[in-house]
């Protein structure tokens, strides 16, 4: 079956031209695994975010980077320059065809090539553009160059992350440009909507450091409502509520004032609870005041078992629990594979197939298929411009001599 | 006239806590009538109507109070779902169809009905029915292991990241819903799970783990594949203030040296390529610091900025607040509160056309919209609410 041909998809007949690099192609690839047509327009040469590792096999070619596989998955990909006088001929065809166009030049690039929104939406009223840059379009710091570790810096991720001796740490993987792409795909259904009632398109201006502020979850609140500038506790939750403490094989995240009865039982089961079991070690003021002493013995315990043992017994007496899990683990996690949520596809280079994560979520009503791997480059050039643009061979092979194609 | 897109959506809310009402919360700020369910018992903590946490995350929803543990609070949901397009929830499996609101219930009443079930694992597999927090959700998915300045010191994201990641997923689910029951006539059910959220984050990772049979150790803010030195934070004058710098190419190299005053370690051989930097990245960063340090972070990110060099500022809740560029783009919105008086909270990256935050009202007291809820919209009688309110179940 054809990817276009899908009737069934949540997101089915929706059109999406995806002109991002990194930072928000995750954006339309959500919106492609809900059913939505997209086709990634790539500058001849592919896109530079085919230069963005993990590799498969660790091989630094551009058909190779993981990162853009798992990206773009399941969209089309062409390739087309913009900046030509017939590539932009074909841009503006594409765009009469298009319900949303996801962007993520620097603010004015587009503007400079006469294909700002303005300009677009003469061509299509409809369109629906979201444009993702560091700072916004707008703004004092609209022109700063940003990538993900300068986002998470000025978004605030970094100040509370990490260890009070060492530096700041940025979260893991390219999490400005995941959370950037959650909010712009969201911000792409709720203009959908508004033009099912208006007719009318509209431009999406979003900032990855206001995508990362947006995920601080307490920072601003206690800022806002208790005045508390919140710091980096390493191993100790924001609110002293958990702790991340060392065992026999790893590392286990343990609850430290949840069911204190029961808790002490269980180490006092093992001989192991010292004086925690003394009646002042039940008034939770004090045990915040002397937290290094019940991390202490918590942590002599935990040391006598492995991160699996822990976590069933602490689930057993429901505490929430959990062992500190690797990738490896991760992938091994018998919850996820009971769901079947790691999709295998096969690779292009690859003599293995990849295992990679799928949606989420469970629809109901329109069950999900992983259908196609990310495309190679210019790979769905022929399809989309003879079949649907209707171009000839001739105009075809002299688009592609140009290095326009 | 409100324009906003969900305008005439009627939600009727279960969540608590934060990726549930993060969810909604999208949902109410763009429109949509939010009908939040509490009751008195469980009003409390992070759901207490009066405390700033409750106040962040329930802005824009109405509030009414129903006891779940009485039968009869059943049938008052049923009516309630009746004339709701959705219906969202965050608790352990068991809950809903322990009151009789599963989903087969729920389609009994409206057919087209959109129900949201956001749990920590999903409604199926061996770990189900487990108990977890998004520090939990973050241990479980890598994502805590990964973000850590070495393998001996995990610590993770400072924050319930994952409970505002899943908040998303869950928005973006039932506005997917919506758009397929507008072209299919047809509702349905949405099992989300809030670990396999979080593990979507990260997969590349995954993904180069599976395939090139490795492991991935956590190393602060160096990763292999990013191809960039220098490449992290460095440590600025002042206590506990910082910057980021990262140079991507030999144009950027060059430019930050002159910005530096060229001092002599730059001209070294060790230093003279990208690889080679990389390569001696840990003394690179040492020098680079001796020079970081000896000036503000707002002042080298500015030179830097200026010079065309990626650089932040490490920012902390003050330093947000205060933010110039957010304030330029209204990323904070400022509410009277009856209680509490004027509350601050962030609204959200999608600033649409429509999404003038004039209108916007402070999250609901406890049990505030019980009389439009159960009279105006469900037809209750006076007497009828009274006895409710009476027996405790509304209240």
């Amino acid at each position: 079956m054809k990817l276009s041909d899908n009737k069934n998809g949540l997101l089915s007949g929706i059109r999406i031209l995806d002109l991002a690099d990194e930072n928000a192609s995750f954006c339309s690839k959500l919106l492609a695994d809900m059913g939505a047509s997209v086709i990634k327009v790539e500058r001849p040469g592919g896109d530079p975010s085919r230069r963005l590792g993990p590799f498969l096999k660790s091989s630094s070619q551009p058909e190779r980077s993981l990162f853009f596989e798992y990206n773009n998955s399941n969209k089309r990909g062409i390739t087309l320059d913009i900046e030509q006088s017939a590539g932009r001929e074909i841009f503006l065809r594409l765009i009469r065809k298009t319900d949303i166009l996801v962007v993520t030049s620097y603010p004015g690039y587009m503007e400079d090539l006469d294909l700002g929104f303005d300009a677009l939406s003469k061509i299509n009223p409809g369109l629906i553009m979201v444009s993702v840059t560091g700072f916004g379009k707008k703004g004092p710091r609209s022109r700063y160059k940003s990538c993900d570790l300068v986002a998470c810096a000025f978004g605030g991720a970094m100040h509370v992350s990490g260890s009070p001796s060492c530096a700041p740490v940025k979260p893991f993987g390219e999490q400005s440009y995941y959370a950037a792409s959650l909010f712009s795909a969201v911000a792409v259904l709720l203009a959908l909507r508004s033009r099912a009632q208006s007719g009318k398109g509209q431009e999406i201006d979003i900032s990855l450091q206001e995508a990362v502020t947006s995920t601080l979850d307490h920072v601003m609140v206690r800022y806002f409502f208790d005045q508390i500038i919140p710091k980096r506790q390493g191993n100790l939750h924001w609110d002293n509520s958990f702790c991340i403490l060392a065992c026999k094989d790893g590392y286990i995240l343990l609850t430290l004032f949840q069911q204190w009865e029961t808790l002490i039982g269980l180490l006092d089961n093992e001989n192991m609870a010292d004086d925690l079991v003394e009646e002042r070690w039940y008034d939770e003021a004090y045990r915040q005041e002397h937290l290094d002493h019940v991390i202490e013995v918590l942590q002599r315990w935990t040391m006598t078992h492995t991160k699996s043992e822990l976590f069933e017994l602490g689930q057993l007496m429901h505490f929430p629990w959990a062992p500190i899990q690797s990738p490896a683990e991760v992938l091994k996690s018998p919850q996820l594979q009971a769901r079947g949520f790691f999709m295998e596809m096969d690779h292009h280079g690859g003599d293995m197939a990849v295992k990679y994560p799928g949606m989420p979520y469970k629809f109901s009503n329109t069950p999900f298929h992983q259908r196609k791997r990310a495309p190679l480059i210019g790979e769905d050039n022929l399809s989309v411009y003879q079949r649907e643009l209707g171009l000839s061979d001739d105009q075809i092979e002299r688009l592609s001599s140009l290095d326009v194609i | 006239m409100d324009k906003r897109p969900l305008k005439g959506q009627r939600v009727l809310d279960f969540t608590w806590m934060l990726a549930g009402p993060y969810a909604t919360r999208i949902l109410a700020d763009s429109g949509a009538e939010v009908i939040k369910v509490q009751c008195k018992k469980m009003a409390k903590g992070a759901e207490s109507n009066l405390g700033g946490y409750f106040n962040t995350w329930n802005r824009n929803k109405r509030g009414i109070t129903l006891d779940m543990s009485y039968p009869e609070a059943k049938e008052i949901a049923l009516r309630l779902a009746k004339i709701s397009d959705v219906v969202i929830e965050n608790f352990s499996p068991r809950v809903m169809a322990n009151w009789g609101l599963d989903y087969k219930k729920l389609r009994e009443v409206k057919p087209d009905l959109i129900v949201v079930s956001m749990s920590a694992m999903g409604q199926s597999g061996p770990w189900k029915n487990s108990v977890a927090h998004g520090a939990t959700i973050q241990a479980l998915s890598g994502i805590t292991w990964l973000s850590s300045s070495s393998k001996d010191a995990p610590s993770g994201p400072g924050y319930a990241y994952a409970d505002i990641i899943a908040g998303l997923y869950g928005a973006l689910a039932v506005l997917a819903a919506l758009e397929y029951r507008d072209r299919s006539g047809q509702g349905q059910y949405i099992d989300i799970s809030e670990y396999e959220t979080m593990c979507t984050l990260i997969g590349p990772a995954l993904m180069d783990v599976s395939l090139n049979q490795h492991e991935i150790l956590p190393e602060g803010n160096r990763a292999d594949h990013i191809s960039a030195a220098p490449y992290g934070c460095y440590k600025c004058l002042g206590q506990d203030r910082w910057c980021v710098i990262a140079v991507f190419n030999e144009t950027q190299w060059q430019t930050l040296c002159r910005v530096m005053d060229s001092p002599l370690w730059t001209q070294e051989e060790r230093f003279s390529t990208l690889s080679k930097r990389r390569d001696h990245a840990q003394e690179l960063d040492e020098l680079l610091e001796q020079w970081t340090g000896t000036h503000t972070s707002e002042g080298i990110v500015r030179l830097l900025q200026e010079a065309g060099i990626h650089a932040g500022i490490v920012q902390n809740a003050e330093d947000l607040a205060g933010d110039p560029q957010l304030k330029a783009r209204d990323y904070f919105v400022s509410i009277e509160h009856p209680v509490l008086g004027m509350t601050t909270s962030d609204t959200s990256p999608v600033h649409l056309k429509s999404d003038a935050t004039t209108g916007w009202k402070t999250s609901p007291l406890l049990g505030e919209d019980n009389q439009y809820v159960f009279m105006d919209l469900l037809g209750m009688k006076e007497d009828e609410l009274s006895s409710y309110v009476e027996k405790g179940i509304i209240g």
